[in-house]
């Protein structure tokens, strides 16, 4: 009686999780992909998407994805065998005591009844695969210590409740015989996991048994010309289809960027967590905007993450809509104005005219002077090797970016940049010209040597440095010109 | 036989790939032995502006990645080779700073004393293989086909730091294109910048700038601009293509944009797809209409 009583709790719990998790694919959004098109929409788009794979060629694709990634998981198999080992042993093991097992009112097997009395062997041997799977996983994470394999509290949850119910039910097996007192007790603790597990599914790491796979399927046919309704439903599909394995993260070609500057938010597995948390509440904190805009900006858009990630996540596409919301929030974004940049220029088309011009002015107006630049103060001083940080004193020497006190005003500098040549009102258009930054150097004059929109349109070719007869870095000062510009602006 | 560990970067895996197909098929004509790192990662040049230190710390650990195996490294990246060299170039000049990077290493158990040689394709094929044993493998050199060579700012300049060529009057680049046959072309903005690093900030002035480019080499009467760095490459024939598009340049004012193990390539008699001559987006099979027919004599 109260073990049906608690079989149906967990399944509503269950139920009503998967509901939501559902709905939520088709409710929210990461980008502006689906921007005007209603939940109803969405649905129907997606029912038209599955009518348009049901045709041989695809379905065909869609078979060999079934065997070989969800499966034999051969994509995990070809970047870490450990992992391909510790999941496989899990996976397997796990399925067949799910259908063997838990289900075995319905799947009635000969195997089993052999084993109705004494202990059940194949249990106990597939508890034993799933707990060295575990055991794997543990050893990856504390021992191994994966570089940047980051642990949440959703990760070690996962572990622990798979533990804890593979752990009673084969303590349960093995005293069958014995205690029939201990043995009901066991067999409550085990059923009350199982379905604590069950009951919490949908809203845990667990979810991607059925998540993972999907998304397998659907990145197999589907690509950026889908239809984007059916685009935004995928990419809040695939935020829950992440296992948080960090895959991506190891071989983020920016991963170092993390170290230096501790931001998680690039690490491209972090930043799914984030995801997961901003779909459902858009409004985050200026601290909490800064650091996502930075993290999801710091991406040299390499395509690895996408390549290597086991759940098949299209992270490409999915950076590219969550990038471009999340920059059009008012605060400027300061690596807009570095060759991270290049990657949102080449695929300008496929973002609306204002939307693309309206984060570059943002962060433009902010480190230029704008139109008040001939009010420039002319009183702060600047310093080029900045007091006291040892780091950058040192970086001070050895660019040599002292060398503008050599400067003699030849102007050479100004006529050889091509960016000067390319304007016919060059003084107008560009605040000030090369040489007139240095001198502005020289001069003490911070606002005015960082403000020009002549700095911020340097293409860093060096033609500049390389004419100067007196030796003046003139590109490297500029560099570190817009360093010092960068730092301020924090 | 030469080995290199070599450094394709991020773009070129991404969005140049042809460059590296073409760049192992060429190296593999030529007994070049290519070390692949999958450890590698970004050379820290879009981070040179924002974060020095994150630049630093990037670059040097590709650089101590590439002493642990002992080898020297061959760049195609034009822009990955100039910051690896800027980086390596701090780090000398500093003590205090190499032994920052250092500590900064040791976390993943690595060290960087400034051993590896950095070397960009094209300065291996021209000092180490040579033009003389180039020569000897070019088996259907071209004949009336004008190229225009691209330098690309990053080898050439500083060039106190990248020491790739003389930084006013270069011929390297030149060397190599006339070994397949082909004519180098003269023109006046032969050494400007190609505008990729003002792309997505300044879209108007970098496809100004590449467009002058691109109409100076045609009005010099090249057939094909070639270049070694997929920055360059991107600009040539990406944005050019979306510039023929959106600017209503007449479409055959168009100068294809070729990378050079694909000009070498075909003069070497190696199959198209191998060099992934396809993968560009403005056609560039027409190519081998310069190839000349009777290659015997
Ligand atoms: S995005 Fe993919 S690779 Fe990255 S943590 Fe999630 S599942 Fe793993
Ligand atoms: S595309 Fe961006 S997030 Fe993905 S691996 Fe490359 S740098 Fe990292
Ligand atoms: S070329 Fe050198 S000396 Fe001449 S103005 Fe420019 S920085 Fe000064
Ligand atoms: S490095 Fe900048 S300032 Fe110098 S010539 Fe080039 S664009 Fe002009």
């Amino acid at each position: 009686m109260l073990y049906t009583f608690m079989v149906y709790i967990a399944l509503s719990i269950f139920g009503i999780g998967l509901i939501y998790s559902l709905s939520n694919w088709f409710r929210l959004t990461v980008g502006s992909n689906a921007d005007g098109t209603t939940t109803g929409n969405r649905i129907s788009a997606a029912f038209k998407g599955i009518a348009s794979i049901l045709n041989k060629e695809k379905l065909t694709i869609l078979g060999k994805v079934f065997v070989q990634d969800i499966l034999l998981q051969k994509h995990i198999k070809k970047q870490d065998r450990l992992r391909w080992i510790m999941h496989m042993l899990i996976f397997t093991a796990f399925m067949f005591l799910l259908v063997f097992h838990a289900f075995d009112k319905i799947i009635k097997t000969p195997i089993f009844n052999r084993f109705y009395l004494s202990m059940n062997l194949w249990l106990v041997l597939a508890g034993l695969m799933v707990l060295t799977g575990l055991g794997v996983a543990l050893y990856r994470r504390y021992i191994l210590k994966v570089s940047r394999l980051k642990t949440s509290g959703m990760d070690l949850y996962t572990i622990l409740i798979i533990a804890a119910i593979i752990l009673s039910g084969m303590l349960m097996e093995i005293i069958k015989l014995g205690s029939y007192d201990s043995y009901q007790t066991i067999w409550w603790l085990h059923i009350f996991l199982s379905l604590l597990a069950l009951a919490l599914l949908p809203f845990s790491k667990m979810f991607h048994m059925f998540t993972t796979p999907l998304s397998l399927l659907a990145n197999a046919v589907m690509d950026e010309n889908s239809d984007p309704a059916n685009i935004a439903t995928k990419q809040m599909m695939e935020l829950d289809a992440c296992t948080h394995c960090d895959t991506c993260s190891k071989h983020c070609s920016v991963a170092v960027a993390y170290d230096t500057l501790g931001n998680d938010n690039i690490l491209p597995s972090e930043r799914m967590t984030f995801l997961k948390e901003y779909v459902a509440n858009k409004n985050i904190s200026t601290k909490k905007l800064a650091a996502i805009q930075q993290g999801i900006y710091l991406c040299t858009n390499c395509d690895r993450c996408t390549v290597v990630c086991p759940a098949g996540i299209n992270l490409r596409e999915l950076w590219f809509s969550a990038r471009e919301a999340l920059i059009q929030k008012k605060l400027p974004v300061d690596l807009m104005l570095t060759p991270f940049s290049y990657f949102r220029g080449l695929n300008h088309q496929r973002i609306g005219q204002k939307q693309y011009d309206i984060p570059l002015a943002t962060v433009k107006n902010t480190l230029t002077s704008g139109d008040d630049f001939s009010q420039a103060t002319l009183d702060a001083p600047i310093v080029l090797d900045h007091g006291d940080n040892e780091f950058q004193n040192a970086l001070g020497i050895s660019e040599r970016t002292e060398s503008f006190n050599y400067c003699f005003s030849c102007e050479n500098c100004s006529t050889v940049c091509p960016v000067v040549i390319n304007y016919a009102d060059s003084q107008q258009s560009l605040d000030l010209l090369p040489h007139q930054i240095i001198r502005s150097v020289a001069l003490g004059l911070k606002d005015m040597a960082t403000g020009s929109k002549m700095l911020w349109n340097c293409l860093t070719c060096y033609q500049c440095q390389e004419h100067c007869p007196q030796g003046v870095k003139v590109t490297d000062i500029f560099n570190k010109l817009k360093l010092i510009s960068i730092e301020d602006h924090k | 036989m030469m080995k290199y560990t070599l450094f394709v970067g991020c773009n070129i895996p991404a969005r140049v790939q042809q460059y590296e197909l073409a760049a192992r098929s060429v190296a593999n004509r030529l007994g070049i032995e290519l070390v692949e790192n999958q450890e590698y990662k970004c050379c820290g040049y879009p981070m040179q502006n924002s974060d020095n230190k994150t630049f630093l710390m990037m670059a040097a650990r590709n650089l101590a990645l590439a002493e642990k195996e002992g080898l020297d490294m061959m760049v195609l990246c034009k822009c990955c080779f100039g910051s690896l060299k800027k980086a390596a170039h701090q780090i000398k000049q500093d003590a205090a700073l190499q032994k920052e990077v250092n500590t900064f290493l040791a976390k993943e158990g690595l060290s960087y004393s400034g051993k590896t040689a950095i070397k960009h394709f094209l300065s291996i094929l021209f000092h180490d293989v040579g033009i003389k044993k180039i020569k000897e493998t070019i088996s259907s050199p071209f004949t009336d086909l004008n190229i225009a060579t691209h330098y690309g700012c990053h080898a050439l300049r500083p060039s106190d730091v990248t020491q790739f060529d003389n930084p006013v009057n270069p011929s390297l680049f030149d060397d190599l294109v006339k070994v397949t046959g082909a004519k180098s072309v003269e023109w006046s903005l032969q050494l400007e910048c190609c505008g990729a690093p003002l792309m997505g900030v300044n879209d108007k002035l970098s496809m100004d700038l590449a467009g002058k480019k691109l109409a100076d080499c045609k009005a010099a009467n090249a057939d094909y601009i070639c270049v070694g760095c997929p920055y360059c490459q991107m600009q040539f024939d990406r944005i050019q293509n979306l510039m023929l598009s959106e600017r209503g340049q007449k479409q055959n004012n168009e100068i294809p944009s070729i990378v050079y193990p694909q000009l070498l390539g075909l003069a070497m008699g190696i199959s198209e797809e191998a060099l992934g001559l396809k993968m560009n987006m403005l056609d560039i099979t027409t190519l081998e209409s310069y190839i000349q027919t009777e290659t015997e004599n």
